[in-house]
């Protein structure tokens, strides 16, 4: 079809491109290696990694949460539901039925992912309605395990874990978890999987009129971002001992998800965290000197986000500067 | 290739198509023309599956394609543009033909090639690496148009590819369109208001009027055709 | 038993007029602007926190609060709206925007209530002889008989307001199509703005009713209320006021009927699985009207 002097041409122009692209991933791979390089040896040097394992919990979440939001365009007010099934997973297996910390973790993850794809039909809801019906259904998760006999849940005094206590184990389960969810958006950035979910996010019919599979492509994309709450909140639940019943299903869980990640920019995938460590470094600071307010400033920092900055740190500077697209994934 | 037999689709109680038989061959132009509202655009989306025909039948060879999905139907050979372009507008031109090409089952080296041949050839080869928001509307045109390409299609159906396009613009598009069926294989089905281009380009041309097809002949015919002037020409 | 089913269907009809009035004050924000209120229960709680401190600091009577607290947050919420809703129609994705933005505004309205009135519940205290009205072997508290009356009067007003004024008929126009009224020469921005000043008014009328209703209220009953809210106008229609009247009379006569058979939560996930199977057996809800895709 083509002449061989124009196949040739193409040639030399594709080499270009590829070495543009991989300029991008090369920065982002360092940026997180550096990352989880340094986030590896803080309890080398510290006694106390509490911090440092929150943020590693957070840029899990929020990075889960750009999958749904950046990449597929989905807004999962009931997030949650993962984190709060994987506790309760895990909670379970572990203290009821007796099985060993990691495997139960594994049935978490599992769990998280059967859930989603319980929630496949709402796949093709539009937006508005998406939100709504994942809110509600989150909140039915919420009902029904308060209504579960005490004797698997714990009631209302949750459950404790006491005997897999180790926070050195759970802190780099954690590390684990947040390294591979950064790995799954490094992949989606580079492939054709993430092209088409970004394609089906500006226009699901143009995208099925090219020829892609868009329930199909959203289910992966929706499963894998199952898997990463759900992980998360067992591993969280391993690291504290505690499956809490109040804190486990809560909305601020889901919250701060969209935050974190909105405050970087959903889509680029060093913006959720370059949004979690600012925003959950202040978040900190501020909850140490002023816990009565923070709620407060959380909401605040919302409104200003989505008033002033709606697409995020990174997102605004991309947009500013379109240049810096080569440089930032 | 394309055969639509008594093709039928109601919107409520609008009857928008009321019976169309079409045939398109292999490696040829059919142009339709008919005044908004004669169902043109309707029965463009019946064929790809963006609306399931309520009667008839659209068959590709032999294969069925009322019932399908919009995805399988794309898969098959069957792509288009719309009246106003719908290209992602977050992707790169590059990312733009990238998601066109996944049912292609030729290797990465050949569907770039095609991929960079085909934007070479509507001119937006320096804008590979910029976003499809940043183009204009006449520049996006163009992007579809390249997108449907690439993808190796049998069939393209274009819906208003020169409206509101400049005049220097429309005689590439022209030019590209008209030696699509011999260069590449491919029919065309083109949707247009531009008489001129329609007459140019078209080996037959169909009358649509009120759902029904009116008459159907080449340029020549329809031009001298007294119904076609009546109904949709003027005098 | 059938009197308890009978008490509960009366009980739902009640609470469904006052969900009813939550849904309305939703659908028009809306209908009209596109923008999916978050908040809502929030500034629901606020109107019931008005009329406590009118109570508290002033003795006014909660009956007379009611309209004062309509049109203090009526003009609030004209002035709000102007911050908040302008720049997100120059993003991206608007809806997506405005779900988060009011977010953000249920967030820091809860945590601005707590820090103001603690998380002590509160309640409306409103003397009414006799407490009870009974008959035929069912009791009901006469304050809810008076909430009824209250929103159904509420209801008709807004309906007049609605159908038969100049504003009523243009918001009605808008909720319809919204490019072609500025083509019209409508001023869709002011319209916007009394749209949602109207929404927010009611929510805080309403507010005050369910204060006087229910035996107590705390700075976090927001969220139900707006979850609440979000099914009703799913089960009647998005973007359309009187169905959401009709979805909620369903919501409210399902959830208080399943009382009587089970404990609280099962009815609330009844009443939550009614609103997903809407969605997906008829999602344009009982009266919305049809939108493709």
């Amino acid at each position: 079809m083509q002449s061989p002097a124009v196949h040739a041409d193409y040639a030399g122009q594709r080499q270009v491109d590829q070495s543009v692209d991989r300029l991008r991933q090369r920065i982002a791979l360092c940026l997180f290696a550096v990352l989880v390089l340094v986030l590896a040896l803080v309890p080398v040097v510290s006694t106390n990694a509490t911090f440092a394992f929150y943020l590693m919990l957070w840029i899990a979440m929020a990075t889960g949460m750009n999958i749904c939001v950046g990449f597929t365009g989905y807004l999962p007010f009931g997030y949650v539901v993962f984190y709060g099934a994987g506790a309760y997973v895990t909670g379970v297996c572990y203290r009821v039925i007796g099985v060993p910390i990691l495997p139960s973790l594994a049935l978490a993850g599992l769990a998280g992912v059967l859930i989603a794809l319980l929630m496949a039909p709402t796949l093709r809801l539009r937006g508005v309605y998406f939100g709504i019906v994942s809110l509600g259904l989150a909140t039915i998760a919420r009902l029904i395990v308060a209504n579960l006999p005490d004797e698997y849940t714990g009631g209302s005094m949750g459950l404790i874990l006491s005997s897999a206590n180790n926070p050195l184990h759970s802190f780099y389960a954690m590390l684990a978890v947040m390294a591979a969810a950064l790995a799954i958006v490094l992949w989606l950035s580079r492939s054709r999987t993430g092209r088409q979910l970004r394609a089906i996010k500006d226009d699901a019919v143009a995208a099925a009129c090219a020829g892609i599979d868009v329930p199909r492509v959203r289910l992966k994309a929706w499963l894998l971002a199952a898997v990463i709450p759900a992980l998360t909140g067992g591993i969280e639940a391993w690291y504290t001992n505690v499956v809490d019943p109040e804190y486990a299903f809560h909305v601020l869980i889901t919250a701060k998800s969209i935050i974190y990640g909105m405050a970087g920019g959903f889509g680029t995938i060093i913006g959720p965290v370059v949004g979690t460590i600012a925003l959950f470094g202040i978040d900190h600071v501020i909850w140490e000197r002023f816990p009565l307010i923070n709620l407060l400033l959380l909401g605040l920092v919302i409104i200003a986000l989505m008033l002033f900055l709606p697409r995020g740190v990174i997102g605004s500077l991309l947009k500013w500067r379109p240049q810096l697209r080569r440089y930032i994934a | 290739m394309l055969t639509v037999r008594n093709l039928v689709k109601r919107f409520g109680g609008l009857q928008a198509l009321k019976g169309i038989d079409l045939d398109v061959p292999e490696r040829s132009i059919l142009g339709v023309i008919g005044m908004n509202g004669s169902g043109k655009t309707t029965m463009l989306n019946c064929i790809n599956g963006i609306y399931r025909a309520d009667g008839g039948s659209i068959r590709l060879d032999d294969m069925e394609l009322v019932g399908r999905k919009v995805h399988e139907i794309s898969a098959l050979g069957i792509r288009r543009t719309f009246q106003v372009p719908r290209v992602f507008r977050h992707l790169t031109l590059l990312e733009n033909m990238d998601v066109a090409q996944a049912t292609d089952r030729v290797d990465a080296a050949e569907r770039e090639d095609l991929a960079a041949y085909w934007l070479d050839k509507v001119g937006l080869m320096r804008l590979r690496h910029n976003y499809a928001e940043e183009l204009s509307g006449g520049q996006q045109k163009l992007v579809e148009l390249a997108r449907v390409m690439v993808a190796r299609p049998r069939l393209i159906l274009l819906d208003e590819p020169f409206a509101g396009v400049n005049p220097e613009l429309a005689a590439m598009l022209l030019e590209i369109i008209g030696e699509i069926p011999g260069r590449h294989d491919c029919s065309v089905v083109l949707v247009s208001h531009d008489l001129t281009s329609i007459y140019q380009l078209s080996h037959q041309i169909i009358v649509m009027n009120e759902g029904a097809i009116l008459t159907q002949g080449n340029a020549a015919a329809i031009q001298s055709d007294p119904a076609v002037i009546e109904a949709y020409l003027g005098a | 038993m059938t009197l308890l089913i009978i008490q509960g269907l009366l009980n739902g009809l009640i609470l469904g007029a006052i969900y009813g009035l939550v849904g309305v004050g939703l659908n028009i924000i809306y209908g009209v602007l596109r923008v999916v209120n978050f908040a809502h229960g929030e500034f629901l709680v606020l109107g019931a926190y008005f009329a406590w401190i009118l109570l508290q600091q002033l003795g006014i009577d909660p009956f007379f609060a009611l309209p004062l607290a309509f049109a203090v947050f009526f003009v609030a919420g004209y002035l709000l709206y102007f911050v908040l809703v302008p720049r997100l129609s120059r993003s991206d994705d608007p809806e997506t925007s405005s779900l988060l933005l009011m977010f953000g505004v249920s967030i820091a309205l809860g945590a601005a209530m707590l820090l103001a009135f603690d998380a002590d519940s509160r309640s409306l205290e409103v003397d009414i002889e006799p407490v009870f009205v009974s008959f035929a072997g069912i009791s009901l508290p006469t304050i809810r008989l008076v909430a009824l009356g209250i929103s159904l009067v509420l209801v008709l007003i807004l309906a007049g307001f609605l159908y038969r004024t100049q504003v009523g008929k243009a918001l009605r126009a808008i909720i319809m199509n919204r490019d072609a009224v500025a083509i019209v020469g409508i001023d869709a921005e002011r319209l916007s703005a009394i749209a949602f000043a109207l929404g927010i008014g009611l929510a805080a009328a309403t507010g005050v009713i369910v204060g006087m209703v229910f035996p107590a209220f705390g700075p976090f009953m927001g969220s139900d209320y707006t979850l609440i809210g979000f099914v009703i106008i799913v089960l009647g229609g998005l973007g359309h006021p009187i169905g959401a009247l009709a979805g909620a009379m369903l919501y409210g006569v399902t959830e208080q009927v399943a009382v009587v058979f089970f404990n609280p939560s099962v009815a609330t996930m009844l009443g939550f699985s009614l609103m997903i199977a809407t969605i997906f057996i008829r999602p344009s809800g009982l009266m919305g009207a049809r939108q493709l895709g």
